[in-house]
């Protein structure tokens, strides 16, 4: 029966209120958005405050986001902030100091892929910074602290605080979302001039987050109206195609599955599946990532896309139809499933693992909990026994099964913990690749959870 | 943009729109008391939670993010809806011209005919070409049978003129392409002497201020655009200075006498309409009492629920031009043959671009570069699509290839936002201390260097333009209305924007078609079976210059760009200033200003003070 173990707090801990942390895509850091209107960059191998951007914003930052290494020159790191003085930054910093010489140093010692080499000796990083000078920048970068973070850019547009923003994985588009119910898209035409590409206003309430489609250039947002919606773009501008509704309550937080996830299920072996199973596991590759949203009204669904079917034109005769659809444009979403129930309180944050499909939740009660997909009637190996075990445990074993799907998997809570950070809520959790000295395998990742408490934890799934 | 606010929406206390971009959370004024914790979560929670104080967003708060409106300025709106205009037209007794004394009579003109108490005015209307174009592609007609169908509604004898207490109707219903005519002249003159001029006057670029979302949104949250407004009137406030400004002269009546209703494809119209700047104070000085220059200002959908209001079949109305007893002569001869000129012409000649050229909110514009060309000869006009349809970048090239001239086009908010933010003057970076580098320079280059380059932008609020305004028939509507109801459920779904792009492409056909003169000069033959026999009446004095002639003239420009005859518009503005003894710079440029919002402030005086305080600023009448 996997337990989730608490390996570190982040040190130091913050004085003020921490809503969210976000990994590098590719080093081992954190981003964590701090009220005290700073980002604190925590490294995930030595679990110390590495840096600190302060100085941007008149107000908290209330979210960050990286850009996808695809996007940004070799060596740099991009950061945008979300803050709530309406506005939006983006920094950036040279990491051929910390990244790429240690990279190399990493690459010495035989330990493998990017980020993995770093920093888990806790050294300071000057001895490196002066061989890889040379590939700074140019010249004109040459009067700069290569560690220092760079204020880039500001976008102004939003009337009202910044709730959460992304980058695109798939194109040079950045969302921001606001409490002023507006979701905008930017497109980056070259480096740091970006345009409003659109305004989407559609929500009734706050706009609470988004996320980007890891495959293709589709956006969701949550709202403080209960609903989520999906953006594409049509012909000319952007617009919403797709309405989620189904939650009673703010919806906090949303996301994609991960890319290389989607038509999987637990640990995916796929040789030992019944006809049934293989069929729907084509159907997922077919309605492509799924989306997981989690609320105010204590539950968490995820939602399914209905893979469109080549349909006829109406033919009229002449006639203007009746109802004007354009069929191609919009999406038809379906929820899927409402996860275990396990929270007391409002469910601020769930986090989709990349790497294993799990889901881990935490929200205003301080508990983190976590979920896992699997077949159902004890096929593939996972086995009556194991679901027995965690009936036991958690009590709770399946969550409402929807008539959508008729689906032949259940989600089951795997293992939880209370009071993550004492009494205070919990804002956020998110799965981070595992950086530090303790590292067992390549894919072993931990769970950060952010806290009203200033505190940045870092938690193990033990699977034992 | 304001697709939402319908006159039918005002009542005492509206929440904000759904999509107001207004921020909530300053409007509370006390702390909800339980929870001192500055959480800031929390907070909102709990102002959702209880009920909120009505959000207070002052009336110079735009329109543009998609309509809220608030208790003073529900009232405001409220006085300019299709309710308001029957009650006036049916509480008033019509004021007809020939009851008055003749032209430039001395202040008998209050005499009332009756002597009965009854209040008198003279009613008179003016009608967008987008209103047409609306009516038209809703009821399958041509864009000029639609404009019959209004004038029929308005002052026919089947239409208003049928019911209400004294029978009153429209005297006068005007096509506002006249004053654009004006206007366009006037915008490329403007344009000319910011170039000839970079010191004194308007900053460049140039930008439209005909957009009254625009506008306002401007003046609200961007003042450092405000130096770079045009500072021409919209057509339907010079109409409306036009109207009142000469009747009121001619007939020695007061300009309260005068009520002016404008036919608009904008619920923002309304707030142009009450700006302090629009009123007879800015023309008639400000010893008599402060008179709006358009009274009231209604839309294509509350057009059509004022004729049902009244029992009368807009689709059933006559499409045949009205009687010419209907409609006797505008006092100035020389006014007259302007507003209702002999034969309409075919506005603009289309053999040298697509008539979606002109675009589809009065054709600033394509005016402007029109004009440019004319200066050079042998010059082209080279378009640019930019990045979506609303956007589009325009050069003047020179014979030689040089560009001469450069403009561009910017339509909707999201292209506003690019445009405004690469306006804004380049300053330090809000974000002191974040790098030792300056924010600006390198960083901050616009794309393409572009912008600073224009001499002239046409903004407007709307993706799409005027004809896709708020206040135009919606497509779901649109069925309904055909089966002869009106329909008016506040516009049933919206949500599937290709469907209504597909119906925009529509109404945009009917206003081109206007604008093309595709349907033809037609002898236009009144009800009577009579000939128009105004093109006989050359004794006003204004000559009318060979419409094929492009002679140069004293500035350097041809007399006919883009149809439109420049020494006629300038002899009329000059007969304007003359009939009413008024500068022209009076009666055709307006003023902008920064808007301070006082959401969230604290309220000096309460709601009802306040509303009542507004009301009488603006004219309100109550």
């Amino acid at each position: 029966m996997p337990s989730i173990l608490p390996l570190c707090t982040l040190t130091p801990p913050s004085a003020s209120r921490l809503w969210s942390s976000h990994p590098h895509p590719t080093l081992p850091l954190i981003a964590t958005a701090s009220s005290d209107k700073t980002v604190r960059l925590y490294s995930l191998a030595s679990l110390d405050l590495e840096s600190t951007i302060t100085g941007g914003h008149k107000r908290s930052i209330r979210s960050c986001a990286w850009k996808p290494s695809s996007g940004v020159k070799s060596g740099e790191s991009v950061l945008a902030t979300g803050s709530f003085d309406a506005s939006c930054g983006v920094w950036r910093r040279w990491e051929q100091g910390t990244g790429i010489g240690k990279l190399a140093k990493g690459l010495e010692k035989g330990k493998g892929t990017e980020w993995e080499g770093l920093g888990a000796e806790g050294e300071p990083e000057e001895d490196e910074r002066d061989f890889t000078r040379g590939l700074a920048g140019g010249a004109e970068e040459e009067d700069e602290d290569e560690d220092e973070w760079r204020f880039a850019v500001i976008l102004d547009g939003h009337d009202s605080e910044i709730k959460s923003l992304a980058f695109s994985p798939t194109a040079p588009l950045l969302a921001t979302c606001s409490r002023d119910k507006s979701v905008w898209i930017w497109e980056e035409l070259e480096d740091d001039n970006f345009e409003t590409v659109a305004v989407l206003q559609e929500h009734d309430g706050d706009v609470k987050c988004v996320a980007w489609s890891p495959v293709e250039e589709l956006l969701v947002s949550g709202s403080y109206d209960n609903a989520i919606r999906v953006w594409r773009e049509d012909v000319d501008d952007w617009a919403c195609c797709g309405l989620l509704e189904g939650h009673s309550g703010t919806v906090w937080w949303v996301e994609f599955e991960g890319a290389d996830r989607f038509g999987k299920v637990g640990a995916g072996a796929s040789d030992s599946l019944s006809a049934e199973q293989q069929i729907l596991l084509e159907q997922r590759k077919a309605a492509g990532p799924r989306i997981i949203s989690c609320s105010d009204d204590l539950t968490i669904r995820i939602w399914r896309r209905v893979p469109k079917e080549i349909k006829e034109q109406p033919t009229g005769q002449g006639k203007m139809p009746s109802i004007w659809k354009n069929r191609d444009f919009e999406e038809e979403w379906v929820q899927e499933c409402v996860l275990p129930k396990a929270h007391e309180r409002a469910v601020y944050a769930v986090s989709w693992s990349r790497k294993t499909g799990r889901v881990v939740s935490t929200g205003s009660d301080g508990k983190v909990v976590v979920y896992e997909e699997r077949w159902k009637g004890g096929r593939n190996g996972e086995g009556d026994s194991a679901m027995a075990d965690a009936s036991a445990v958690s009590g709770r074993v399946e969550g409402r099964k929807d008539e959508a799907t008729g689906s032949s998997t259940e989600w089951m809570v795997v293992a939880e913990v209370e009071n993550a950070h004492d009494v205070f809520e919990v804002n956020h959790v998110v799965w981070a690749p595992r950086a530090d000295k303790g590292k067992i395998g390549e894919d072993e990742e931990v769970i950060v959870t952010t806290g009203d408490d200033g505190e940045v934890k870092v938690w193990l799934l033990n699977d034992d | 943009m304001s697709a939402i606010l319908s006159a039918d929406d005002l009542n005492d206390f509206i929440s904000p729109g759904v999509a107001c971009i207004k921020p909530v959370e300053t409007l509370p004024l006390h702390k909800p008391s339980p929870s001192s914790n500055p959480y800031e979560v929390t907070t909102e929670e709990t102002v959702h939670a209880e009920n909120p104080p009505p959000a207070q967003i002052s009336l110079t708060d735009c329109l543009a993010c998609s309509g809220c409106v608030t208790s003073a300025e529900a009232v405001l709106v409220s006085l300019q809806s299709h309710s308001e205009v029957l009650e006036t037209v049916g509480r008033c007794r019509e004021l007809r011209p020939e009851w008055l004394g003749g032209a430039e009579s001395e202040g008998n003109g209050m005499v009332n005919g009756q002597g009965d108490g009854v209040q008198e005015k003279i009613f008179i209307a003016s009608i967008s070409p987008q209103t047409r174009a609306s009516l038209a592609a809703t009821y399958g007609v041509s864009e000029r049978e639609a404009g019959y169908m209004i004038d029929q509604l308005l002052s026919g004898p089947y239409g208003l003129r049928a019911g209400g207490a004294h029978g009153s109707g429209f005297t006068w219903v005007l096509d506002t392409n006249v004053m654009r005519e004006a206007c366009l002249v006037a915008a490329a003159d403007e344009a000319q002497q910011m170039l000839d001029d970079r010191e004194a006057g308007l900053k460049r670029p140039v930008l439209t201020s005909a957009c009254p979302g625009w506008v306002c949104y401007a003046e609200k949250t961007h003042p450092h655009v405000l130096p770079h407004l045009s500072k021409l009137k919209s057509p339907q406030a010079m109409t409306g200075t036009l109207v009142k400004s000469v009747l009121a002269r001619k007939y020695g009546i007061p300009p309260e006498k005068i009520w002016h209703m404008a036919v608009m494809p904008c619920f923002d119209k309304k707030l142009e309409a009450s700006r302090i700047e629009l009123t007879s104070h800015a023309w008639a000085g400000e010893e008599a009492e402060r008179v709006r220059d358009v009274d009231c200002v209604i839309t294509a959908r509350e057009l059509l629920m004022l004729a049902e209001s009244r029992n009368i079949s807009f689709p059933c109305l006559p499409r045949t031009p009205l009687s010419k007893t209907f409609r006797p002569p505008f006092p100035d001869p020389a006014i007259n043959r302007l507003l209702f000129p002999p034969t309409r012409k075919p506005k603009r000649s289309t053999a040298s671009f697509e008539p979606s050229a002109i675009g589809t909110s009065d054709g600033y514009l394509h005016h402007i570069l029109l004009t440019q060309q004319s200066r050079h000869p042998s010059s082209s006009i080279k378009v640019h699509r930019g990045r979506n349809a609303d956007v589009s970048d325009y050069s003047v090239l020179s014979a030689e290839g040089v560009e001469v001239f450069r403009a561009a086009r910017y339509y909707g908010f999201r292209n506003i936002q690019n445009l405004v933010r690469r306006l804004k003057p380049a300053k330090v970076s809000r974000m002191p201390g974040a790098t030792r580098r300056p924010a600006g320079g390198r960083l901050r280059k616009p794309a393409g260097g572009g912008e600073a380059e224009y001499a002239y932008v046409e903004v407007m609020a709307c993706p799409g333009g005027c004809t896709n305004g708020g206040g135009q028939i919606k497509v779901g509507d649109v069925m309904t209305l055909r089966q002869g109801g009106t329909g008016m459920s506040n516009g049933g779904d919206q949500e599937i924007v290709p469907a209504q792009k597909e119906w925009l492409a529509r109404v945009d056909e009917a206003y081109w078609s206007a604008e093309s003169g595709d349907e033809g000069v037609d002898e236009s033959v009144d009800e009577d079976g009579d000939h128009d026999m105004t093109n006989a009446d050359t004794s006003n004095g204004l000559t009318n210059v060979n419409a094929n002639g492009s002679h140069a003239n004293g500035d350097g420009v041809g007399d006919i760009i883009d149809g439109i005859d420049r020494s006629r518009v300038k002899a009329f503005f000059d007969r304007w200033a003359e009939a009413t003894g008024v500068e022209y710079e009076k009666l055709v440029f307006t003023t902008f200003r920064a808007v301070e919002s006082d959401v969230g402030k604290a309220k000096p005086v309460g709601d009802m003070e306040r509303v009542a305080g507004l009301a009488v600023q603006v004219g309100g009448g109550w």
